[in-house]
């Protein structure tokens, strides 16, 4: 994403604030920017979220369909996480300029909601061995500014939770051919279990102490960073290590005590923001992009 | 008015677009602005001089070609966007990134159309003003200006194509050190007599022609004697530390409220501010705050 | 889905609009704060945001072919999110795809006849467009949004380039004696996936409506089936009617966002 390095007299800046705990914008090590989030804002999808923090700008859809179960798997329904880089992000996404951040992007998640902890794919079952419902996240990022896995992973957590599958009247065998027949009432829907759903934590390692939440001028200071997919009840359910710099292991400790506890409270956050928004009554107002 | 049912929001992380606040605000307009938008006919009278934002049609119709209000100084009439790229005029103070070394010159970004050009020619090098430059100085050009760096500078001249060129031969322009550099729209920079500030509470501010911000951390006077390419990377006193967060956030505060940069309005909105910690600047309604106080300071 | 348009019940279509009746049009500028420029339109159902990056200096690929040219560059992105179907179908891929590139070529079209390029030599403009959502007259919301773009992004442009949609209905062009044609204006999915001819005009409305030029027409392309070269002209000229609408709508919106960020120069005493 850095097209321009920064000097390295405004690194050294970077690098001493956090090293007095006192970032550039005044905040400590541990504090989030403000966020701004919004669901079913897209009316042609099942599920959708925008999550604004800082300038990074996130938009999710999901969308549900009908499909056969893996042979291995027969009793699970399926997810699947795609991410585009717009080029409205930056230029140099344009293209297949962004394919690389995206793929990612998309590993990190899958392995995030891999865990049957995480997400119970058995949610997602018609018909055993037959039909199952399969999801598809569909990740769009708008706007880079720092703290992007963060962003992603709060979006598809509250567009998840927003998701509305429609209910199934009956599904039965019929000399093995499954026959499925929907609700015709269209507010008749399924609601997604989000309680275990996992949020990504991103701790930037910059100089000998890590945040979270950079700023784009923060990430281009840090030479490895710690992704931890932290479930609501402060379990993780994965790790990846990314950037070229290598974690001592007793800092890699450290690091994960920091991110579960930073997790659970950001857990919190998002479903306090979720539920003020369901109080709001099915009449709310969708702002979107307009105003 | 917006205070009086938002302010719980404050204490949330995770915001709901549905609180999403306006931070542009009505105020009584001592003058009334015409508006254009591109394509609308401004004149069809041959007595006026074309200037930036207009053009003329096949018609001889005078057009608007961006939107904006209209300046008229006697008989040239120009368009003003609010946001658009660095159009450089000779003398402007501006801020830029080196983005490129080339022979006998450095690259800058600098928000223009193209990127700016720094002769070898145009900077002060270490061993006196009138020193010949020799091909040692071309080979050792990174040495003292790479990749990531930004100037302070003036621009010199521009180029045919548009472009700029810059010089930095007066000791307060070169390299700049510790510091912040922030981004804004160039036509929220105030023209003034001078773009370098030494606020009262002792930080250095360069407000670049250009729409760069720059909050300098040093805030003693160092020896430039040097040509000014040696950067001072000791540690910043925190109190230091905190009076540049807190402009930061002041200054995008006022851009986000469209209110113009001058040293005056930083400095009321700086005091203005005070009765919020640092961190408390980030949100809409304290940022709207602090740009409807620093406003009403502004009209008296 | 119904084959026909409903056009006979009272002369109005499916969802309620009369045949040469637009859509509500929505739209804010400067959506974004890192790009130069951006837009945000809804038409309907249709959603679209496009942001302009530059005019810059030209990197990448664009810097050999290019530095003794005298005018700008324009390089222009076209792409859909995967979600962005209005039906329970996926796109497969955000962009790349033959209609996406050709949709990203005829945008190049359209913004290179509005941009004034003698003023940015050498230096490039990058248009980027996505769609949110589609629900029909997809390039042509592009278009405007992408126009409103260049606007917020400081610009210069010789007029406003709208876009705008008209559709004859197949089923009834057969029926010529009648000489009844229905064309609808602004055709939603659910009307562009009959059998028809959907016409999607650009224009510069302002250029045409004082000079009556006829060469404002800057870009036609058509999709469906045949259409009869007698009927392009009336179709054309209607179809400048409903850009001209489009551009009164937008202009009104461009001014009233003028108004709102006027304060920072009311202060410059």
């Amino acid at each position: 994403m850095a097209e321009i390095p920064l000097s390295l007299a405004e690194k050294t800046f970077i690098l001493h604030g956090i090293d007095a705990d006192f970032r550039n914008d005044g905040r400590s090590r541990t504090h989030y920017r403000c966020m701004e989030l919004e669901t079913k804002l897209m009316d042609q999808v099942h599920g959708s979220a925008r999550l604004r923090i800082g300038n990074t700008d996130v938009l999710v859809g999901v969308k549900v369909e009908i499909d056969t179960p893996y042979p291995d798997s027969p009793g699970d329904g399926k997810l699947e996480f795609f991410v585009d880089c717009s080029a409205n992000a930056t230029p140099s996404f344009e293209g297949r300029g962004g394919e690389n951040l995206a793929n990612e992007i998309s590993n990190v998640l899958a392995l995030a909601y891999q865990s049957p902890d995480a997400m119970d794919l058995t949610q997602l079952s018609i018909l055993p061995h037959k039909k199952c419902w399969k999801l598809f996240v569909d990740i769009l990022i708008l706007e880079c500014g720092g703290n992007l896995f963060d962003a992603v992973a709060i979006a598809v957590k509250a567009a998840l939770y927003s998701t509305e599958i429609p209910k199934v009247k009956c599904a039965t065998l019929d000399g093995g051919e499954a026959d499925i027949a929907l609700s015709d009432d269209t507010y008749e829907s399924v609601k997604l279990d989000t309680t275990n759903f996992p949020i990504l934590v991103s701790l930037y390692k910059i100089g000998d102490s890590c945040v979270v939440d950079p700023t784009s001028e923060e990430e281009m200071c840090s030479s490895a960073s710690i992704v931890i997919s932290v479930m609501p009840n402060g379990r993780i359910s994965s790790i990846v290590k990314m950037g070229y710099g290598s974690v001592h292991p007793t800092t890699l400790s450290k690091t994960l005590d920091m991110g579960t506890k930073v997790g659970i409270e950001l857990n919190n956050e998002i479903i306090s923001a979720l539920k003020r928004e369901d109080e709001l009554g099915l009449n709310r107002e969708i702002i979107g992009f307009l105003r | 008015m917006i205070k009086s049912n938002k302010t719980e929001q404050c204490n949330y992380l995770i915001r709901l677009a549905t609180d999403r606040i306006d931070h542009s605000f009505p105020c009584n307009q001592d003058q009334q602005l015409i508006f254009f938008t591109p394509g609308e006919e401004i004149s069809t009278q041959p007595d006026f001089l074309k200037g930036h934002g207009t053009y003329v049609d096949q018609q001889g119709i005078l057009r608007a070609s961006v939107a904006g209000p209209l300046e008229k100084v006697n008989k040239l009439i120009s368009v003003k966007p609010y946001k658009t790229r660095y159009q450089g005029e000779i003398g402007d103070v501006v801020i830029g990134r080196i983005t490129e070394v080339q022979r006998k010159r450095w690259k800058v970004d600098t928000n223009a159309k193209l990127d700016s050009a720094l002769l070898l020619s145009s900077v002060n090098l270490p061993g006196g003003e009138l020193r010949r430059r020799s091909v040692e100085d071309e080979q050792s050009m990174r040495r003292y200006l790479q990749e990531g760096d930004l100037i302070c500078a003036e621009v010199q001249s521009i180029f045919a194509d548009g472009s700029l060129s810059l010089h930095t031969r007066v000791l307060k322009y070169g390299k700049l050190s510790q510091g912040i550099m922030l981004k804004v729209s160039p036509a929220l920079i105030k023209r003034q007599k001078t773009h370098f500030h030494n606020l009262t509470n002792g930080a250095c501010l360069i407000l670049g022609n250009n729409g760069y911000v720059w909050i300098g951390a040093n805030f003693t006077d160092v020896d430039r004697s040097d040509g000014g390419f040696t950067q001072d990377l000791s540690r910043v006193r925190q109190e230091n530390r905190e009076v540049c967060a807190r402009l930061r956030n002041c200054i995008l505060g006022l851009a986000k409220s469209n209110i113009l940069l001058s040293d005056t309005s930083v400095t009321y909105a700086y005091e203005e501010s005070m009765k919020y910690n640092i961190r408390e600047l980030l949100q809409p309604e304290v940022q709207l705050d602090v740009a409807l106080l620093t406003h009403q300071r502004l009209v008296l | 889905m119904e084959s026909e348009f409903d056009i006979n019940q009272g002369g109005l279509r499916a969802d309620g609009r009369r045949p040469l009746e637009l859509r509500r049009i929505r739209m804010r500028l400067g959506v974004f704060t890192q790009a130069d420029g951006s837009a945000y339109v809804e038409q309907g159902k249709t959603k679209i945001l496009a942001t302009v990056y530059g005019p810059h200096q030209p990197r990448g690929k664009a810097i050999s072919s290019s530095t003794k040219d005298v005018k700008g560059i324009v390089n222009c992105q076209y792409s859909s999110a995967v979600f962005s179907f209005g039906a329970a179908e996926r796109k497969k891929k955000p962009r790349g795809d033959r209609k996406s590139q050709e949709a990203s070529q005829q945008l190049r079209h359209a913004m290179e006849a509005i941009i004034n390029l003698e003023l940015f030599a050498r230096s490039q403009i990058d248009i980027f467009v996505e769609i949110l959502q589609m629900d029909g007259s997809e390039f042509c919301v592009a278009v405007n949004a992408a126009t409103l773009a260049l606007i917020d992004a400081g610009i210069s442009i010789k007029d406003y380039a709208i876009g705008c949609s008209i559709t004859v209905s197949d089923s009834l062009l057969g029926e010529d004696d009648d000489g009844q044609c229905t064309e609808i204006l602004d055709a939603n999915w659910v009307e562009e996936c009959c059998p028809s001819v959907t016409l999607s005009i650009v224009a510069l409305p302002k250029v045409v409506d004082e000079t009556e030029t006829k060469s404002s027409v800057i870009l036609t392309h058509g999709s469906g089936q045949r259409l009869h070269l007698s009927k392009l002209e009336p179709l054309r000229i209607k179809a400048l009617q409903g850009c001209k609408d489009i551009r009164t709508i937008i202009d009104e919106a461009v001014k009233n966002h003028l108004e709102i960020f006027s304060i920072a120069t009311a202060l410059d005493k």
